[in-house]
């Protein structure tokens, strides 16, 4: 999966427009990202990359880069 | 892991009982907005709750589960030799409810009887402990009562409170010269403690007036250390970490596969965790009966609750490979096989305030 595409699938999960997130967006102004979405964060990632993110590594994040970073490797290019 | 595998034991008998008291997602439109409630409501599939009103206990609804399986079946109940409640909402401290379990029943003075603490995992380790007790404990036929009122200690706190709903359970579990094998996992991780918590109450942090005071944590939940904790977030981790494996071990051990299986009954955790497990575990959905729909996670009774709600004509009149799956608090974890049937299935009693046994109260 590429950053791109990693992103678009967090837009889907938090309901927003394709596009609209970049990896500077704050977490904490998406009215979406609440504990259900962190849940929903976590399949993502254990479906797609093989592993279960840390929920606490999830707490801690304040942007999308910082989610972007807990793939880390996983992310092609 | 521990793996143990029992033969000589067969369900006899399966029978839920809820609160006849409705709660549905709608009426907490007015607190939280009806986005909200849906957006709960859709993702962890609850349609629909029985609460225990003030009054109620677990112990009462596995007296009414366990009534109906007395009407219904042949068993003598001086026949029983042990009862076991597997149970989060004791009657009291003191004195264990199992006991009362033989005054209310009139069971025979001369069984044994005592309580487990155990919450979603339970009623697989009820299942293994009642056939431990037959195999090798001298017992011939045992009692397995399982059931919690988790809503009594979830008031408020929006992360746990549109999910569970009360129920109890009665099983039999008796001996036999056929059926097959059972086939057990289970497994403990105490590092989930914190994780699934009512802090406070106990002897460790014993109730005093702050503990009772309620307080908003930061995603706005609203509970005092009384109540109920859940980092959903978390369970779901160690859920990933543990479900598929111990299911996968299980299948092995009994020499069974995903296609050898005619319905693997699961802890009613919640559906999206539910549903994301069967796609990993390559079960498929229909092989996955539902009833937290209908009745919310009952915890400790959410297996036999799924048995009664979904599959009871089929383990009423025929013969199943069942696969059943309980995991959470603690953490605990545990998985069986078996082939089931034949059994005595009552239908689901719904239990009014009125129709506690006299010989309930103190």
């Amino acid at each position: 999966m590429t950053r791109k595409e990693f992103i678009a699938e967090i837009e889907n999960l938090v309901e927003v427009e394709a596009g609209t997130l970049t990896g500077e967006s704050e977490l904490g102004d998406i009215k979406q990202w609440d504990s259900l979405a962190v849940v929903a964060f976590i399949a993502l990632v254990d479906e797609n990359f093989g592993f279960t993110p840390s929920p606490k590594d999830i707490a801690d994040s304040k942007t999308v880069e910082d989610l972007v970073r807990i793939v880390g490797s996983g992310i092609e290019g | 892991m521990a793996l143990a595998r029992i033969s000589g034991i067969r369900i006899a008998g399966v029978a839920c009982a809820v609160p006849d008291t409705v709660r549905l997602p709608s009426e907490f439109f007015g607190r939280y907005g009806e986005e909200e409630v849906t957006k709960i409501s859709d993702s962890t599939g609850v349609r629909k709750r029985y609460l225990a009103p003030p009054g109620m206990c677990a112990s009462d609804l596995c007296v009414a589960a366990a009534e109906s399986l007395f009407a219904e079946g042949e068993w003598g109940r001086d026949s029983i030799d042990a009862v076991i409640f597997i149970t989060q909402s004791s009657d009291y401290y003191v004195p264990f409810t199992a006991g009362l379990f033989q005054k209310r029943l009139g069971l025979s003075t001369g069984c044994a009887a005592f309580d487990v603490n155990l919450g979603c995992s339970g009623y697989v380790y009820g299942l293994w402990l009642a056939g431990a007790l037959i195999s090798g404990g001298g017992m011939r036929r045992v009692l397995l009562m399982a059931g919690d009122t988790s809503t009594k200690v979830s008031e408020e706190d929006r992360s746990v409170n549109m999910l569970f709903g009360d129920a109890g359970s009665a099983t039999i579990v008796e001996a036999t010269e056929e059926g097959g094998e059972f086939t057990f996992i289970l497994g403990t991780d105490g590092r989930g403690e914190r994780n699934l918590i009512i802090p406070a109450g106990g002897c460790r942090k014993p109730s005093d007036d702050s503990t009772r005071v309620r307080h908003e944590d930061k995603n706005g939940n609203r509970r005092n250390e009384e109540e109920l904790f859940m980092d959903g977030a978390e369970i779901f981790a160690f859920t990933l970490a543990e479900v598929p494996k111990m299911v996968r071990q299980v299948l092995e051990a009994s020499g069974n596969t995903v296609e050898t299986i005619d319905a693997a009954v699961m802890h009613q955790a919640n559906k999206f965790i539910l549903e994301y497990l069967s796609k990993r575990m390559k079960i498929p959905a229909d092989k996955v009966p539902l009833s937290l729909g209908e009745y919310g996670n009952t915890s400790s009774a959410s297996i036999p609750m799924t048995m009664t709600h979904c599959l009871r004509e089929q383990l009423s009149r025929g013969r199943m490979n069942l696969l059943m799956a309980g995991f959470g608090v603690g953490y605990s974890w545990g998985s069986l096989t078996c082939n089931a049937g034949d059994m005595v299935m009552p239908e689901m009693v719904f239990l009014g305030s009125d129709q506690i046994g006299k010989e309930a109260p103190l």
